[in-house]
């Protein structure tokens, strides 16, 4: 595998899952953009450590969540480089609380950082890939289809987004441009420790069959293959990583390998 | 406008409340502001006054002159710049 070449913007890629991809997506030869919204010292650390890996980074600052800024930057992008390969989308933002609490604002914060950034920066992005056989990979998570307490909001932007997969996975098919998901369980990043420290998640280790946490790592490797052109019959598909989680709820986790 | 004039602006317009009750001494309680309405504040200060606020630091918030004061001395700070 490898994206020699090739020019990838990964947004939300200070820390977590998008760091991880953006890193994975550098050591296969890949040029890297790394977005982040407002944390610019965790950025410049993923681009450095993107750099050491001998491809370029570049970091630009947007919050996603605004379709303004969102424009800004795919027009720094288009000056700057003028075509894109790889688009994943993996910002992500939440209100986490009950249902009966999710206020118009809470609603629309979610939405627009996890689904309406997707459409939008998908839109802008097919301008920059054209003949470039571009892919898309969103980040989604198994809140979409399974219910976790408080995550109301954020499950319900992450199903719209793998249903906006699946069209554009369709629709883009002209375009030469492959669009797939990527779903994990409780993956271990900065973003859960809020979910532990308020007692919703209790260390997943006992409850993955696999036997241990699901890491960035690990997602990353995913993302990268269906970037691959070995993934390309993949189209429209949202890949579960989960360790069995949600092939096996009643099973406790620590199963014994052979 | 000072300072904290723009952020009494920020503040009132994203917690919908009136910027006649908001006093130095107000906390975001006070302020009706729940935690999305202070996070929306903290990213329309920072782009308003091309900071940025750590997480860290704006825990460290008990009420709006806290505020007004990290944003002041990071402003002057960057003046100097």
């Amino acid at each position: 595998m490898s994206f020699e070449g090739k020019l990838a913007l990964v947004t939300g890629s200070g820390r977590g899952i998008g760091r991880a991809t953006a890193l994975k997506l550098a050591s296969l030869g890949c040029d890297i953009i790394v977005n982040y919204f407002r944390r610019r010292e965790t950025a410049e650390s993923t681009a450095k450590d993107i750099q050491a890996l001998g491809v370029r980074a570049e970091v630009v600052k947007a919050n996603v969540g605004d379709p303004a800024k969102i424009d800004e930057m795919f027009d720094t992008i288009a000056n700057r480089f003028g075509y894109l390969d790889i688009l994943i989308s993996n910002a992500a933002s939440g209100v986490g609380r009950p249902i009966m609490d999710v206020d118009v604002k809470a609603w629309d914060w979610t939405m627009d950082i996890n689904a309406k950034a997707f459409l939008l920066c998908v839109q802008r992005a097919v301008q920059l890939m054209e003949g470039r056989a571009g892919t898309v990979v969103s980040i989604s998570s198994l809140g979409s289809r399974f219910v976790w307490p408080t995550y109301a909001a954020v499950g319900v932007s992450k199903a719209a987004l793998e249903a906006l997969t699946r069209y554009l996975a369709i629709e883009m098919i002209p375009k030469g441009i492959r669009v797939n998901a990527v779903s994990a369980s409780a993956v271990n990043t900065e973003a859960l420790q809020f979910y532990i420290r308020e007692g919703y998640v209790k260390d997943s280790k006992q409850t993955t069959p696999a036997g241990r946490m699901v890491t960035p790592e690990d997602v990353a490797n995913v993302v990268a293959f269906l970037c691959s052109e070995e993934a390309f019959m993949i189209r429209g598909q949202t890949i579960v990583v989960d360790g069995g989680t949600s092939v096996a709820p009643f099973i406790p986790g620590g199963q014994e390998q052979a | 406008m000072s300072v904290e004039e723009q952020i009494r602006d920020i503040v009132s317009r994203i917690a919908h409340v009136d910027k006649g009750i908001i006093t130095r001494e107000s906390t975001f309680k006070d302020m009706k502001a729940d935690s999305l309405d202070i996070v929306q504040a903290l990213v329309a200060v920072e782009e308003a006054f091309d900071i940025e606020i750590p997480d860290e630091e704006a825990q460290k918030f008990q009420n709006f002159g806290d505020f007004v004061s990290y944003v002041e001395s990071r402003a002057a700070k960057k003046d100097e710049a």
